[in-house]
């Protein structure tokens, strides 16, 4: 079967310019279909790795190293620092103790989880202490001074200034001054975390030279996977998660989120493919006398079907590049324009990838094609005596 | 030089629940180089008959020889591409397309056809009917009596062997059929262009070289 595609194109081009409400008509939804696959997912990817750039930035590693499977604590970390300190690829480290609490305020007590750490040093690995929602960070040597993060202190009625029992999980119970409040948008952390410095935790629970979690912040994240071998053999320990293998949670829950941005753009999609199937068959009943005018003269059925097929494409090609330029245009000016997401405290922007152009193209192209297919069969089986003499 | 015979020709339609016998029994010559008339009341067969001959309809049963050819047994496409390359159709209702121009809708036959000189071709054929001043016009803005010569120039593009023309006048004032009837006759003569036209009128259809007459599906002695 030979169709002679020129004559279809000449054709199919006369026929989509004629009428030219509908021609804008079907290739703005197109646009607007096209252009939100690219919009939409541009701004997921940017919520999710925007979302993963500050788990990573606030509350862990690039390395993060952890105590041996049924070991509490890391310890010699004396010595693990000091081999740290020696490794090339290191920019800094932080390690932090985890304890478990109870704080006090007035006639309101919380189960607390204590998060000791030396400021000067977390604050060049990760941006927890500038997360501060009100207040002051606490430093090093602050002995009577705590964080507490957001939720906790609206739980216990807490606020900058006011004075807390901290019951340690060794029975010892000290007071100390809220200094500030700490709100990440971690729900677990926001709830019962209470935050001090390394040193007195140290004094209250009797522990040195060991830690919870030593996060190692590289020159690059992007080391993580080769490097981590190496952190593992210098510092002879086993238990070593990278960045990516800490957030592998959030990534799986990004897909998730992909799969319902998916349902969205194909809602646009659906809505664009039914108004140029609809519009190519009310074309179809239309010109069916023409259709059958044109077989009379000697066209064949297959060259009918090229006609309204290559209109859907003429409809698509040109509702699709506009609507990836649409697309660029509103994602890049989401990028230049980010949301501020006030839970999460941080900014929200779209990110753009050249693969969204081939996704949005592929789809949309297809679907309009497809919205093409049924009419072109109805056209192509059009009875011509029918046709001509309107039976 | 018979180019047209039918023999026994038979067409059943069925409309609703009643069967209806559109032609019944058909024997008919037509030589190559006439002009002929087809004439008879209204539902006696005559654009039946026409549609047969021109492909557009398979018969019930009988033979159809086109230039010796028996044309029943080919499939759709085949008769398409015959109808493409030895029919031209001309009619009653114009019937060009809307969204072409003269010359695009008189060109459209010969792409179909790969045929290179297309845009030359319905240009001296535009001009052969009288509109080589009309050919980027619209159909909607020619008369009717140019648009049926649009549609004769459009049947005329790949160099049919038979012409045929379904009340070619009918839809149009005295003076423009006069001028169509004239156009036929002169495409004949100097062309030997074959043409079969069904007509109403008695008037049209004695400028042509013979008169078929139908009545009830049958041609009549005469």
């Amino acid at each position: 079967m030979s169709v002679d595609l020129r004559s279809a194109l000449f054709y199919s081009k006369r026929d989509i310019f004629k009428n030219k409400k509908i021609f804008i008509f079907i290739t703005l939804s197109i646009i607007f279909a096209t252009a939100n696959i690219i919009a939409v997912n541009a701004l997921m990817d940017g919520m999710i790795y925007d979302f993963v750039d500050n788990t990573v930035e606030s509350s862990i590693g690039h390395l993060n190293i952890y105590p041996d499977d049924n070991e509490r604590f890391i310890d010699g970390l004396g010595l693990k620092e000091q081999r740290l300190d020696g490794l090339n690829e290191v920019e800094a480290y932080s390690s932090r103790l985890s304890a478990s609490g109870v704080l006090s305020y007035k006639e309101l007590s919380a189960p607390i989880v204590i998060l000791a750490l030396d400021p000067e040093k977390e604050t060049k690995v990760t941006e927890l202490l500038q997360k501060l929602d009100r207040g002051a960070v606490i430093n090093s040597n602050d002995k009577n001074t705590i964080l507490v993060s957001y939720r906790l202190a609206e739980d216990l009625k807490l606020d900058v200034g006011d004075e807390a029992d901290l019951a340690f999980e060794n029975g010892d119970v000290k007071i100390y001054s809220v200094k500030g409040i700490v709100r990440t948008g971690d729900k677990d952390f926001d709830s019962s975390t209470v935050i001090m410095p390394m040193n007195e935790a140290n004094r209250q629970l009797a522990i040195d030279n060991s830690a919870s979690v030593i996060l190692v912040r590289l020159s690059d994240k992007e080391l993580a996977g080769t490097y981590k071998p190496v952190l593992m053999r210098e510092l002879e320990v086993n238990n070593v998660r990278t960045w990516e293998e800490e957030t592998g949670f959030l990534l799986s829950f990004a897909d998730a989120w992909k799969g319902f941005t998916a349902v969205i753009s194909s809602v646009g999609l659906i809505a664009a493919a039914i108004s140029v199937g609809i519009v190519i068959y009310i074309n179809v009943l239309h010109k069916k006398r023409q259709i059958g005018i044109m077989k009379a003269i000697g066209a064949k059925d297959s060259f009918i079907f090229a006609v309204f097929i290559i209109e859907a494409a003429l409809f698509g090609v040109i509702g699709v590049s506009i609507g990836n330029v649409v697309g660029y245009l509103v994602t890049r000016y989401m990028e230049a324009h980010p949301f501020y997401d006030a839970i999460m405290q941080t900014w929200i922007s779209a990110r753009f990838g050249y693969y969204l152009f081939y996704n949005a193209t592929i789809v949309s192209f297809t679907v309009t094609i497809l919205a093409g297919v049924y009419p072109a069969i109805k056209a192509s089986r059009v009875d011509i005596i029918k046709a001509i003499w309107g039976r | 030089m018979e180019i047209i015979r039918t023999s026994d020709l038979k067409k059943n339609y069925t409309l609703g629940k009643v069967d209806v016998q559109a032609l019944n029994g058909v024997d008919s010559s037509i030589e190559q180089g006439e002009f002929i008339a087809i004439m008879g009341p209204s539902g006696c067969g005559k654009s039946t008959f026409l549609n047969l001959i021109g492909m557009l309809d398979t018969p019930t049963s009988g033979d159809i020889y086109i230039d010796g050819r028996d044309v029943t047994k080919m499939n759709g496409s085949a008769r398409a591409e015959y109808r493409l390359k030895h029919i031209g159709f001309i009619f009653q209702f114009f019937n060009l397309f809307n969204e072409l121009t003269a010359i695009e809708n008189v060109m459209f036959p010969m792409m179909l056809n790969k045929q290179p000189d297309h845009k030359e071709r319905a240009k001296e054929l535009l001009n052969i009917v009288g509109l080589g001043d009309r050919l980027h016009h619209l159909p909607s803005e020619l008369s009717g009596g140019q648009q049926q010569r649009v549609t004769i120039a459009r049947s005329l593009a790949n160099s049919p062997k038979i012409l045929l023309a379904d009340e070619p006048t009918g839809n149009l004032d005295t003076r423009s059929s006069v001028e169509i009837i004239e156009l036929f006759r002169k495409l004949n003569l100097e062309q030997g262009q074959t043409i079969v036209m069904v007509t109403h009128s008695p008037e049209i259809g004695g400028k042509a070289d013979r008169i078929i007459h139908f009545r009830d599906g049958k041609v009549m002695e005469g």
